[in-house]
């Protein structure tokens, strides 16, 4: 309603998964889920109005932050920001994680926010988003008809768009064990605690002296975070010179669509996407 | 439930009451609890003029529902002064003149004091970095960051 | 007894702040206060009110009153209080209008207000106002002087032709122009012209206090306030003059001021909160805006196109000065013969040019209204003056700093006001000790030759303020002190202090001054009923005039315990002096009577039963002054600003700033430092970041903290400030102003420097990574390509549409 009053709606504070998937069920989209909450605050104060919130508080066991050498790395719905950046699971594996962590909101949004959350919030700025998408993984979503996965690369469909239904809740995201694979994560913004005008995720994963896979995530440059697939082409297969670097920038602005908002412009983030892509790569060599 | 019953445990007290579940930790802790010290700066989480801490981490009380705020253990401004004796982070504000119009003061005090908590001697990045998310307009952040890093040397005597 | 002056002594409010314990006015609850909600319009910058619906939201439960703009008094006022400070005439003369409502039929700018609401609580007031039906005409919206000035546009007040809300009025300014000399006649004889139009963005002050005013209409028919305004006398002559009551019926409490920068110099929603209070008689009403309001109700910087053109000789002799500040005024008229003539009086002030000539024009625009921003008018000409004087010392080869040492205006000059000579100037002091703290030598050495794609330049600027308005405006400042039976004072004043440590400067001042320990004097302030007038805070005149009030008011009652002391000594008063609290016949200290006994006598001179006489000398000590201020001491200041450009991305990390301030004598040294560190803040961020940012139908689209960049701790650079002590000889213990000042040069230094790294000079602020970069591609570095204003943005024309 205004950024003082929230306007009313019903609470509901459940206490297991399914029975979040039944007010879902039956709410669908007149209910929104509150994990951190500090996204669907601030939608509401803007106006955004839904009759049902439906809180995770008290659903036990969602603020996981598992690793095993198998799955990988699994975060839970209610796992914050901060949990995730200071788990040393992820400060081991995932250093690319850990900074976009850093780059994301301030430190008391990080105290609340989850990273599922920002992967929901489906904004192409997203920081610990942008890094999940280089990194790869899943969401696990659970609903009436039971639990699926869907892939990272096919999660986001729209600008604020994700593929899950009105009546799914998302458990978690698992991001794949790195083995060798090596992740940089970096944002350009005004000052430093603005949202990005345009964020990259690198990771990279050698055999010999060659590159095997790559994964390239930029954001803030489409509806979606993306990824560069003809750079990645570009890049796998072959050792990773100086020169394939530049050529890698030269092509980046051609995978992107960006726009012109209050951040900056279209033009610019043309300018930078390949400047921002060469560092982000470099820096995840070392 | 359009309506909740909630405990809230802020500064070592305990309060009971009934309220709408549309309502702010903010707005409890001002207008039911009479707690000033929090502020309404922008409502949004932008300012961190509400900050306030919850489980001893720093949070933005604009942006929590204070139904689900019941049974944590919150500390605000006026939580931190012990029998008549202020925080070092208090006394430091005032010694090296971090504070002029105060508005900011309340949430910065309460960020750093969690900073402290946590990291005791922070290096001079640590601080800028922990501090992000609290709009000081008036200072610029100057001597708020001496203050620091003198209630850090004062707490490590 | 030590000196006070100068102790980095704590600040007297600071422990209510630090403890939250500092009452602001949204903090206050009275018993059965109602909320006021003020219902403006949101959808439209420039419409007519076709019709008011208000007949749902009066039926909604708990709804005590909706009042349209019938229903409140039909006489209009202007929100600033500047109009105040000269006489009728002079008045009429720069076309002073009042043409404000306190609900409008007719829409000048987003976020005016049509309706007001009184409800039980704010949640009622909120649901009751969004059923307030307003029917609006919309109206063609204009964002630029040069949009509202053609001819077929709507006329914004009909007593000004052309939208023209202000010009330098011929009858006093020939040509419309002010200045010495014929500018442009002597241009002819200069070696080098460089002339440009620069863009001055349209920032916010962004105090963290959002607007809160409760008002209370009593049973005495009087009207109480409780505001943060910075100028609570002149804003009871407003009220008592709009209420059309007496002013003893108009008590203005003032709150503690959660930062104001100037946005408060003057009323903001008080005619509102009073309209309302009058209307529900015996019942206090809380008005209280949202965040998301500030940005387009209450005033911001003066921004435009700013034109100049300086003459030099080959040698760098400035010659000759034109300037022309063309502004986009907003909606209404106040401040409109304030900051826009005012920003000439800086340049006026600054430089030896053989003639100097300043013209200004303030057009009705459908932004937010433009008012006092820190610096008013300063900080937009520092940024045009300084960068272009650099453009031409970098033509020439001459060293920025050694040519503003030799050209600065000095002690003896005119200052800002032609006539009025410099008291004082410790420029090169500052100069010198800036540039030796910064480096400047040495930096200037190891950045001539760089390689790698990191780009560091410098720059310097100097700026000149004012201590006070005099003699421009009126200077007034009253201070009671009264001294309690046990010598402990207090000092009566409506001296305000934004967060500035100006209450404890003022404080120490009284202290020092009377020769009491601190803890014996006690600063009564912010209640207009008990003080006598004073200007209030602005144009840094609060330790200059009220200070001097203090002071002067502390002599007084000093004089008067004198005056008591020869009667009881039974000596003549010259005989006398006062040291450590006792006052001592001058040639046998051994005699004396100590200044509280003078104090407890005079309140309690008994009658001694024995002899039926007097014990002392009768008459309680109230030391008093009526200050109208006769002098102006301007400070000066220099700036030093390093910065690193990363040439890949064209962002700007500013490295370090060198703040050296002509302070005159720091009263609070601390504090000083404070106003120049924050004043670097704000420079920096009008310089390079921050801008409001409207869409085609004149809507504000980035009004909140995060589309409206300010520099946060980690984009601080390293900020070191001097305070240069050359004690003014008019000032309170030598003081001059420091306010404002920290604002003004950062912003020219940070240009310069800049224009130093990339060798490419940006006429139009913010300098953005966007517009850098993209320059930096076009045009290559070193390329010393000059950009106009328009650059890099959506509209070349109009700087702030998104």
């Amino acid at each position: 309603m205004t950024s003082r009053i929230l306007p009313q709606f019903e609470l509901f504070m459940p206490e297991s998964i399914s029975q979040v998937v039944e007010h879902l069920k039956r709410y669908g989209k007149k209910a929104a889920v509150m994990a951190g909450g500090t996204d669907l605050m601030v939608r509401m104060k803007s106006g955004f109005f839904v009759e049902y919130v439906v809180s995770l508080k008290k659903v036990k066991g969602l603020d996981y932050v598992d690793y095993d050498e198998t799955k990988g790395l699994s975060i839970g719905a209610m796992a914050t920001v901060n949990q995730v950046r200071d788990s040393q699971y992820v400060q081991d594996n995932y250093p690319a994680l850990v900074q976009s962590a850093y780059e994301n909101g301030t430190e008391q949004t990080r105290n609340v926010a989850t990273v599922v959350g920002n992967i929901l919030n489906a904004s192409p700025a997203g920081d610990c988003a942008c890094a999940i998408l280089a990194l790869g993984g899943y969401v696990t979503l659970q609903g009436p008809n039971g639990i699926r996965q869907v892939d990272i690369d096919d999660f986001w469909i729209n600008y604020r768009e994700t593929e899950r239904k009105t009546d799914e809740i998302a458990l978690e995201v698992v991001i794949p064990p790195p083995r060798g694979c090596v992740a940089s994560f970096m944002a350009l913004t005004r000052t430093r605690k603005d949202i990005a005008k345009i964020n990259a995720a690198a990771a990279i994963s050698m055999k010999g002296n060659l590159c095997n896979k790559a994964r390239l995530a930029l954001g803030a440059v489409a509806p979606t975070h993306i990824r560069l697939k003809k750079c990645e082409a570009l890049l796998e297969g072959n050792e990773i010179t100086d020169e394939l670097i530049e050529k890698i920038g030269e092509l980046v602005p051609t995978e992107i669509n960006p726009i012109n908002d209050v951040r900056s412009s279209a033009e610019y983030r043309r300018s930078v996407s390949g400047v921002l892509i060469k560092k982000v790569i470099k820096k995840a060599l070392g | 439930m359009k309506t909740c019953d909630i405990t809230l445990f802020v500064n070592k007290e305990n309060y009971s009451m009934t309220i709408p579940v549309n309502r702010t930790l903010l707005q409890v802790l001002r207008d039911d609890l009479g707690l000033m010290g929090t502020k309404y700066g922008c409502g949004t989480g932008e300012c961190g003029s509400c900050t306030v801490l919850m489980d001893d981490k720093p949070i933005l009380a604009c942006l929590t529902l204070a139904a689900l705020a019941s049974r944590e253990k919150i500390i605000t401004i006026e939580g931190l002064e012990e029998d008549g004796i202020l925080h070092p982070v208090q006394e430091a504000f005032i010694e090296k003149n971090a504070v002029q119009c105060g508005f900011c003061t309340p949430g910065m005090i309460m960020k750093s004091t969690a900073l402290l908590a946590k990291n005791s001697t922070p290096t001079e990045a640590e601080i800028k970095g922990y501090l992000e998310g609290n709009i000081c307009r008036c200072t610029g952040y100057v001597k708020i960051i001496d203050a620091v890093q003198y209630a850090s040397k004062q707490m490590n005597r | 007894m030590a000196s006070i002056i100068g102790k980095r002594i704590p600040k007297i409010d600071a422990k209510a702040k630090v403890t939250g314990r500092a009452v602001y006015a949204g903090d206050l609850k009275f018993p059965g206060m109602l909320y006021g909600k003020i219902v403006r319009c949101m959808e439209y910058a420039h419409a007519r009110v076709l019709n008011l619906d208000t007949s749902e939201a009066q039926k909604f439960p708990g709804v005590v009153k909706v009042l349209s703009p019938e229903d409140v008094t039909q006489k209009k006022y202007s929100n600033w209080v500047i109009d105040l400070f000269y006489p009728k005439g002079f008045a009429e003369l720069v076309g002073d209008v009042e043409d404000q409502s306190i609900f409008t039929k007719y829409v000048r700018h987003q976020g005016d207000a049509i309706c007001g609401i009184i409800a039980k609580t704010e949640e009622i007031a909120e649901a009751a106002a969004r059923l307030i039906k307003v029917e609006y005409e919309a109206l063609p919206v204009y964002h630029t002087a040069a949009q509202a000035r053609k001819e077929d546009a709507v006329q914004i007040d009909p007593g000004k032709p052309g939208n023209l809300a202000f010009q330098l009025p011929e009858q006093v300014f020939p040509g419309n122009t002010y200045g010495w000399g014929d500018a442009e006649a002597l241009m002819k004889e200069a070696d080098l012209v460089v002339e440009d139009t620069f863009y001055v963005p349209k920032v916010k002050q962004c105090q963290m206090e959002n607007h809160t005013y409760i008002s209370l209409y009593d049973d005495e028919g009087r009207m109480n306030c409780w505001t943060s305004t910075q100028m609570p006398k002149p804003v009871q002559t407003k009220i008592s003059n709009l209420f059309e009551i007496p002013m003893s019926k108009v008590k203005i409490n003032q709150t503690t001021i959660g930062g104001a920068f100037g946005v408060k110099l003057g009323m903001i929603m008080e005619p509102e909160a009073c309209a309302m209070a009058m209307s529900v008689p015996g019942k206090h009403v809380m008005v209280s805006a949202l965040r998301e309001e500030d940005w387009v109700m209450s005033e911001s910087r003066h921004p435009g196109e700013y034109s100049i053109k300086v003459g030099l000789k080959k040698d760098g002799t400035p010659v000759a000065c034109t300037a022309n500040f063309l502004t986009n005024g907003g909606g209404y008229y106040s401040h409109a013969s304030g900051a826009p003539a005012v920003a000439g009086t800086w340049i006026i002030g600054m430089y030896k040019f053989q003639a100097c000539n300043f013209k200004c024009q303030r057009y009705y625009t459908n932004q937010m209204n433009c008012g006092a921003y820190r610096g008013y008018g300063n900080p937009q000409s520092n940024f045009v003056l300084e960068q272009i004087i650099d453009r031409g010392l970098k033509k020439l080869d001459i060293d920025p700093v050694d040519w503003r040492k030799k050209w600065h205006k000095t002690t003896g000059d005119d200052g800002w006001m032609l006539g009025v000579p410099y008291s004082s100037c410790a420029l090169d002091a500052c100069l010198d000790q800036g540039a030796e703290a910064f480096g400047w030598v040495k930096k200037k050495e190891a950045y001539k030759t760089q390689t790698g794609t990191k780009r560091r330049g410098i720059g310097v600027a100097v700026m000149n303020h004012t201590s006070g308005a005099f003699p421009f405006l009126h200077e007034h400042s009253t201070c009671t002190v009264k001294l309690n039976e046990d010598a402990s004072a207090e000092i009566i004043t409506s001296a305000s202090d934004l967060g500035t440590g100006a209450h404890t400067a003022l404080q120490q001042i009284a202290a020092e001054t009377l020769g009491f320990d601190m803890d014996k004097v006690h600063m009564k302030v912010g209640d207009s009923d008990a003080a006598g007038y004073d200007i209030g805070a602005h144009a840094s005149r609060t330790i200059y005039v009220s200070g001097t009030a203090v002071l002067k008011a502390c002599n007084d009652a000093l004089d008067q315990i004198l005056e008591k002391a020869a009667i009881s000594l039974e000596t003549d008063k010259e005989a006398l002096e006062i040291i450590d609290l006792k006052v001592c016949v001058k040639t046998d200290p051994d005699t004396f009577i100590s200044v509280e006994q003078i104090c407890y006598e005079g309140v309690n001179a008994f009658i001694d039963g024995a002899t039926g006489q007097r014990i002392g000398v009768p008459g309680q000590i109230q030391g008093y002054s009526s200050h109208y201020a006769e002098h102006n001491s301007p400070p000066f200041g220099a700036c030093f600003v390093e910065v690193e450009v990363d040439t890949q991305t064209g962002e700007v990390k500013v490295i370090e700033v060198v703040s050296s301030h002509d302070i005159g004598k720091a009263i609070h040294p601390p504090s000083v430092e404070g106003q120049l560190e924050g004043g670097v803040q704000q420079g920096l961020g009008m310089a390079l970041t921050e801008e409001t940012y409207y869409n085609e139908q004149g809507l504000c689209v980035n009004g909140n903290f995060t589309d409206y960049q300010m520099f946060g701790p980690s984009d601080m650079p390293v900020c070191k400030s001097i305070l240069v002590e050359e004690p003014d000889p008019i000032g309170p213990y030598g003081a001059k102003s420091c306010g404002e000042s920290g604002l003004v040069a950062p912003t020219g230094a940070a240009g310069n420097a800049i224009y130093d790294a990339v060798g490419i000079q940006f006429t139009g602020a913010p300098i953005t990574p966007e517009k850098i970069l993209k320059a930096i591609k076009e045009f290559g570095l070193d390329s010393d390509a000059i950009l106009p204003f328009g650059y890099g943005c959506k509209d070349g024309g109009i700087p702030n549409l998104k």
